[in-house]
């Protein structure tokens, strides 16, 4: 590799934007695949994947990663042919081309490992060389008759494939149309503009082309525009979207089954110029539609890292003097004023942080954008057919969370099709729909959690094979079920993996999902019917809200969201047999009391009676669990260090934080930490029984 | 080629690692524990804004706990992406080191010492140990399966 040195400065920037047209180049392989499947074109499709791979090969050729240009080139060589024949491609040309973009990617990850990227594979090489031909001999010889009655002087500036779209959405039922939009200064002022219309139009209808027309336009302008639609909607509707009159709407529909017209190899009618001028307006034109995202702006996240660490010490030192401020009043100190101006930065510290935070935000469909690749593949590998529906909204996650997150999911999805979903003629013979269903539902809940729902319809978890595999009795819970499957030995028994249908890797899922994250795992399932797996994760995990107390003669921190309740500790009932477990009445139910200090190895304290002592009520595998500590000390924003180092990664702490005394202070998931206790508790005694 | 160590004593005994490895001192005023961490793990501590653990020097090496003094350092070493602490009982000296002084520890030594030790060097009338630093911090995950 030449010029390693430039190259390394270009590298984070490079690295962003092959991931990004990576992400796209994925989402318009799969459109394109989908319409080689039913045997339609695809030109927009075809032509963006074809625009990704073009500037993917030439940013490639900048930072000179030979591979990525070479495969890159092959593939943008065949899509270029496939878009001037109308955006068709053979199906043989399918797999190919998936197989390129994976090729690609990889190496992109290499090169993101710092490591260097290997070589384009040869014989991949060579099929995609050998896909151009096979693309020109795939282009229908003869293009059906055109039935557009499209005006000669833009007739001539459309593209093949565009006025393939144009006939295919007659075909498909819906209208072909011409719209024209005349603009004004007076529309201008109501913000119509050729920009604004394009956005309203395009919820309307699918814009094949637009035009620019110079000269002969209706009202008297000397400008208008020629939207090119295939809608459903009504003229009117589309009238009033560009401001009524003078704009006209014309259907492209020829009135009779009309004869073919001239054929030409371009499909441009003869004797027809387009206007020279109008011309270099269609270019500007273009403009907006190869700028994707426009108005936006991307950094690399080390940059919001770093704000983020600004505000973190903003925060930390802003505890701090609120610690000096209460020494001061308690020593008499005239403090009402600093105390006005400490709320007033304590407001301005919390908008700085949202504003952080939602510069760190991104859409969970983003996000999820390489699932239906995976989902591909899994149908080839496993030969099963299965269906993915993505129902994700507009949720949004912090970056550094996503990341996290997706190998999770990716998991969860590569089970589902792998393991739970039957052949399809097992699915037949238990009168089922031969294609298998995989569901992702995720929505943002109040108290700051995104809870994502990943259903299959396949045979469910059978709880017995899962038992025998792991050696334990049968659980008597889907708890428990998703206990042992979390175990970690279970995932490398192949034969468990098998026969129970799930476990594959379900011990990093969880990992993921509750020590990484914060968050929770939980798992129903039905035998012949499927599973459901849900995934709540908190939507950053940087900064948060915390309740801080004191336990044991020290002070922790845990999560507001996660926090249900406080109450005062009254009342207890400590049922014989229970180990010191505790009950307290909440609302009617006994809810079962934890002494937070035995669960942390703490010497017990005194107040551990029960006097006038706290707890705070978690939820524990769905179930309210009440925690007793010593004291509350209050609420309060803290910047949460993930514990990242292998001796103190441990279940249920969640990170560290410092609280303004310059010694870390726990921050505890005391959902996580109850149950990786009692779990402990429990497997102790086992082995104890067996011992003896 | 002399390299720079760092001197450290723990329960009467001196060892060194190279200057190179060793990110800064400390001085120790308690850490926080962390539940469920190995038992030689003292616990977080708080250095230049980063928390890391803290491993006790004495548990590590099967010594009784001592008391912590106004001596006590933790020695803050680099392990590629990690960095740890090692609480020791003193530190006070940084020295080079001949590598001619520098010999493979007697294999009774290196059976006692669990591979902690991996030379020894003289230093005029004194024995310094050469640390093997990664293997006394370990990589032993939490207490996940209840062992300890």
């Amino acid at each position: 590799m030449t010029g390693t040195g430039e190259f390394a400065e270009f590298l984070p920037a490079y690295l962003a934007e092959a991931d990004e047209l990576l992400a796209s180049a994925q989402k318009d392989l799969l459109a394109v695949e989908e319409a080689v499947r039913k045997g339609q074109a695809q030109p927009r499709a075809v032509r963006e994947l074809f625009r990704a791979l073009h500037t993917l090969k030439g940013l490639s050729a900048m930072v000179d990663v030979e591979p990525v240009v070479s495969l890159a080139h092959w593939m943008e060589a065949s899509l270029r042919l496939a878009d001037q024949a109308g955006g068709r491609l053979p199906e043989s040309s399918v797999e190919p081309l998936v197989e390129g973009l994976r090729a690609i990617e990889l190496r992109v990850r290499q090169l993101g490992a710092g490591k260097t990227a290997s070589p384009a594979p040869a014989n991949l090489l060579e099929r995609l060389e050998a896909l151009g031909p096979q693309v020109r001999d795939a282009v229908p010889k003869r293009a059906r008759p055109v039935k557009l009655d499209a005006e000669a002087s833009f007739a001539s500036r459309l593209a093949p494939s565009e006025r393939e779209q144009l006939e295919g959405g007659l075909a498909g039922g819906q209208r072909a149309l011409r719209l024209d939009f005349v603009p004004s200064s007076e529309r201008a002022a109501k913000g119509l503009n050729i920009n604004t219309v394009r956005e309203r139009v395009a919820k309307l209808a699918d814009i094949v082309k637009v035009l620019p027309l110079s000269g002969a336009a209706a009202g008297g302008a000397s400008l208008a525009f020629a939207l090119l639609l295939i809608t459903r909607a009504e003229d009117g509707v589309l009238l009033d979207t560009v401001g009524g009159p003078p704009a006209t709407v014309r259907s492209l529909e020829a009135p009779a089954p009309a004869e073919a017209p001239p054929e030409d190899g371009d499909g441009v009618p003869e004797g027809v110029e387009g206007l020279p001028g109008a011309a270099v307006l269609e270019e500007e034109l273009e403009e907006p539609e190869v700028r994707r995202g426009g108005g936006l702006l991307r950094v690399e996240v080390s940059r919001l890292d770093e704000a983020m660490e600004w505000l973190a010490s903003l925060v930390v030192n802003r505890s701090r003097l609120m610690r000096a401020v209460a020494a001061l009043t308690q020593a008499g100190a005239p403090t009402r004023e600093i105390t006005a101006i400490l709320q007033e930065n304590g407001r301005q510290l919390r908008d700085l942080r949202s504003a952080i935070l939602r510069l760190r935000m991104v859409r969970v469909g983003d996000v999820l954008e390489r699932l239906p690749l995976l989902v591909r593949g899994l149908r080839r590998a496993t030969g099963k057919a299965v269906r993915l529906e993505l129902d994700v909204g507009d949720a949004e996650l912090d970056k550094a969370v996503a990341d996290r997150l997706l190998p999770a999911l990716v998991h969860l999805v590569r089970n589902a099709v792998d393991h739970a979903l039957e052949s399809p003629e097992e699915r037949q013979a238990a009168s089922k729909p031969a294609e298998g269903l995989v569901r992702l539902t995720c929505h943002a809940s109040a108290n700051g959690q995104l809870e994502l729902t990943l259903r299959d319809d396949g045979r469910g978890v059978d709880a017995k094979a899962v038992a025998k595999a792991a050696n334990a009795p049968v659980p008597d819970s889907a708890d428990a079920l998703l206990d042992l499957l979390c175990r970690p030995g279970l995932s490398t028994r192949q034969e468990a993996t098998r026969t129970s249908g799930r476990g594959m890797g379900m011990d990093i899922v969880r990992r993921i999902v509750v020590e990484q994250l914060g968050g929770e795992l939980r798992m129903d399932t039905r035998k012949g019917v499927g599973t459901t797996f849900t995934v709540c994760v908190p939507l950053t995990v940087t900064l948060m809200d915390a309740i801080v107390f004191e336990c044991a003669g020290r002070r922790y921190a845990v999560s507001v969201g996660t926090v249900e309740e406080l109450i005062d500790v009254t009342g207890v009932v400590r049922p014989a047999g229970a180990d010191g477990l505790g009950l307290v009445e909440r609302r009617g139910a006994a809810v079962p009391l934890v002494s937070l200090a035995r669960l942390l190895d703490m010497p017990v304290s005194a107040s551990e009676a029960g006097q006038g002592a706290k707890a705070l009520i978690v939820r524990q595998r769905g179930e309210p669990v009440a925690f007793a500590v010593d004291r509350l000390v209050g609420q309060q924003e803290i910047v949460l260090r993930p514990l990242e180092d292998p001796l103190v990664r441990v279940p249920g702490v969640a990170g560290a934080t410092d609280l303004g005394d310059g010694q870390p202070t726990l921050v505890l998931d005391l959902g996580a930490l109850g149950a990786a206790r009692v779990g402990r508790r429990k497997r102790a005694s086992r082995a104890g029984e067996w011992v003896s | 080629m002399n390299v720079l160590h760092v001197l450290f004593k723990v329960d009467g005994t001196e060892y060194a690692m190279p200057a190179a490895d060793v990110v800064q001192m400390e001085s120790f005023t308690g850490a926080t524990p962390v539940p469920g961490a190995p038992s030689h793990v003292a616990g977080l501590v708080q250095v230049r804004g980063r928390v890391i653990p803290v491993v006790d020097a004495r548990v590590r090496f099967g010594l009784p706990a001592g008391t912590q003094s106004l001596d006590s350092r933790v020695v803050v070493g680099q392990l590629g992406e990690r960095t740890v602490g090692l609480l020791v009982d003193s530190a006070r000296e940084v020295l080079k080191l001949d590598p001619r002084t520098i010999q493979p520890p007697p294999p009774m030594v290196v059976e006692g010492a669990k591979g902690f030790v991996k030379a020894v060097a003289q230093v005029g009338p004194r024995l310094v140990m050469l640390i093997d630093f990664p293997r006394v911090v370990g990589e032993e995950a939490a207490d996940v399966d209840g062992q300890r």
